[in-house]
């Protein structure tokens, strides 16, 4: 029992210590760059995944990773906060924003719902695109201050100016989203949502409050996309409305997908390969969005749970293959 | 009470009311509005006239989850599950308004949500051996034969802990040998102390577990009384069988 535990905790500290000395062996920034947009990568299919636990499907996630960027780099900029105050503000807003617009939009059901999103999307594509006073308009905002030093003497110096300070801050970004997603998912509230994603009148019937849980699986989804945002703002340095059409929405959703929505792990390997394509295929940029339609496709015809689901996948087939072997062999 | 579906009317001018401790049916034949009945009860659909009283408590227009935390919980004509979750699952996810913490305590596993995970669990397991669906515990609600189905769908409105529980056809594509299993447990709930409106086809059924039937037919009410009373009822042989008339 003890060497199960031993094991169960290696199994989480391994990868996390090796995630942590990765920067001190690789010192290409390209490398780095790609590690630091996958762990972007990971917070947004993770939280829409999260969403999608109470039988949603959103495509809003551009729309709050924006609102995320935009709300951090004004804070920082026009009113001189903090990065580290704008982190948790820039979530909050995203929060509260689909807190608001939450309640609406859940009236709507399936497909319904994520038609709202998506337009929701482009409204606040529309907005910065046109709120130039605020926003600076289609050019967005540049010169964006990068994260205010963090420095403990003799133990830590993160001054984010070198692409591995930024890494360390995505990969706790990543870890912290994982964790609170992880526990929020296996506690009471997890089994409720997935109780409304089986049935919404049986849990009306059972005394559930659908309309507020449904809210709340949003609200939270939309936090970390808004954390992601003002991260991601402040790495680049820039906002423009462009990055933030309902493309990167599709993306996200995308990540999700292929990489397996029944598991936890799913979007995290999913934002990690996908992560690659781009990187793999930079001569055919324009080309991006059929290579990932197609994966898309190839995925939902032939791989219905997902890359995660290939292990089991495997073993099923092997199994069968050993079985009619031995059954041919007498 | 009255419920429009554009121009058509469903149910009209329908008044009738069940006593603490009854057994009550509602019978009438296919389309007669019996489930429109329980979707107006239970705040699926909102009348277009009338109310809906409950203990004296005026309940209409309310929110589903609301009425049910009032005491009035539903079944459905079609069997509806959780599908993906395992029996015993089933009955905790119902069991929700009895273990619900708020949102801190959930997320941070306090003793206090601990303990009561806990006394729900100990309640899921009581009312999954109430049902007699012990054996199939870990099975996955999808993979139950119909009968059992129909059984955690009673389990599942259990668990909400009801004073008038509706039953939609409890009946209903079970073989006999089922039938007899499900009137037992009917029974038993109700003689737990639950009252009960069943909405059911299969009359002999229905006669026999209830002490008051009333009939609909197009949406209104044409007899109310004991199963004696209403097999006998002139208008009601005339809406199960046709007037005679037609027939010849």
């Amino acid at each position: 029992m003890n060497k199960r535990r031993l094991l169960k905790a290696l199994s989480y500290t391994v990868p996390i210590v090796i995630l942590l000395i990765v920067p001190l062996y690789i010192k290409q920034p390209y490398v780095l760059h790609v590690l630091i947009m996958m762990g972007v990568n990971i917070v947004l299919a993770s939280s829409l995944r999260f969403i999608a636990t109470s039988g949603q499907f959103s495509l809003g996630h551009a729309g709050m990773v924006s609102i995320g960027a935009y709300t951090s780099a004004l804070l920082v900029m026009r009113l001189g906060l903090s990065f580290w105050g704008a982190l948790p503000l820039a979530g909050l807003a995203a929060m509260g924003i689909a807190f608001l617009a939450g309640y609406p939009f859940v009236r709507l059901k399936g497909i319904y719902f994520t038609m709202v999103t998506l337009f929701f999307t482009e409204v606040i594509k529309l907005t910065g695109e046109e709120w130039r006073g605020l926003t600076g308009g289609v050019a967005g905002i540049i010169a964006i201050p990068r994260p205010n030093a963090i420095i403990v003497p003799g133990l830590l110096n993160l001054g984010f100016t070198s692409k591995a300070d930024f890494y360390y801050l995505a990969l706790t970004l990543v870890v912290v989203t994982l964790v609170l997603l992880y526990a929020i998912e296996s506690s009471r509230i997890g089994m409720t949502f997935l109780s409304i994603k089986q049935s919404e009148p049986l849990s009306e019937s059972v005394g559930v409050n659908t309309s507020r849980f449904r809210v709340l699986a949003f609200s939270i989804g939309c936090f970390f996309a808004g954390l992601d945002g003002a991260f991601y703002s402040h790495y680049l340095s820039a906002v423009a409305p462009a990055s933030f059409g309902f493309l990167l929405s599709i993306y996200v959703f995308i990540y999700m997908v292929v990489g397996g929505m029944q598991k936890f792990s799913g979007p995290i390997v999913g934002a990690i390969l996908l992560t690659l394509v781009p990187e793999l295929s930079r001569g055919a940029k324009e080309y991006e969005p059929f290579t990932f339609a197609g994966i898309l496709l190839l995925v939902i015809f032939f791989l219905r749970g997902g890359v995660v689901s290939l292990p089991e996948r495997l073993s099923k087939i092997i199994k069968k293959e050993v079985w009619l072997r031995l059954k041919s062999a007498g | 009470m009255t419920k429009n579906f554009g121009g058509l009317a469903a149910v009209t001018e329908l008044d009738f009311n069940v006593s603490e401790g009854e057994m009550v049916g509602l019978i009438g034949p296919n389309g007669a509005g019996k489930t429109t009945v329980f979707n107006l009860i239970t705040g699926f659909l909102r009348p277009t006239r009338g109310k809906v009283l409950f203990k004296g408590k005026d309940v209409t227009n309310r929110k589903t989850h609301f009425i049910t935390k009032t005491g009035i919980v539903r079944t459905f004509q079609a069997t509806t599950l959780f599908s993906d979750f395992s029996v015993l699952k089933n009955i905790i996810a119902a069991c929700y308004l009895k273990s619900r913490v708020n949102f801190w305590e959930a997320l941070l596993h306090t003793p206090g949500s601990h303990k009561k995970e806990e006394t729900v669990l100990a309640r899921a397991f009581k009312i999954m051996h109430f049902v007699g669906l012990d054996a199939f515990k870990d099975q996955s609600a999808r993979s139950l034969p119909h009968g059992h189905r129909r059984i955690l769908g009673i389990a599942i409105s259990m668990a909400a802990d009801p004073q008038l529980l509706l039953l939609d056809e409890p009946l209903s594509g079970m073989n006999a040998e089922e039938v007899d299993r499900a009137v037992a447990l009917i029974r038993k709930v109700w003689e737990r102390g639950t009252t009960v409106l069943l909405i059911e086809h299969n009359m002999r059924a229905a006669m026999n577990l209830c002490q008051r039937i009333i009939v609909l037919e197009m949406g209104r009410k044409i007899a109310e009384g004991t199963p004696e009373e209403v097999k006998t009822n002139k208008r009601v042989i005339q809406a199960y069988l046709g007037t005679g008339k037609h027939a010849a």
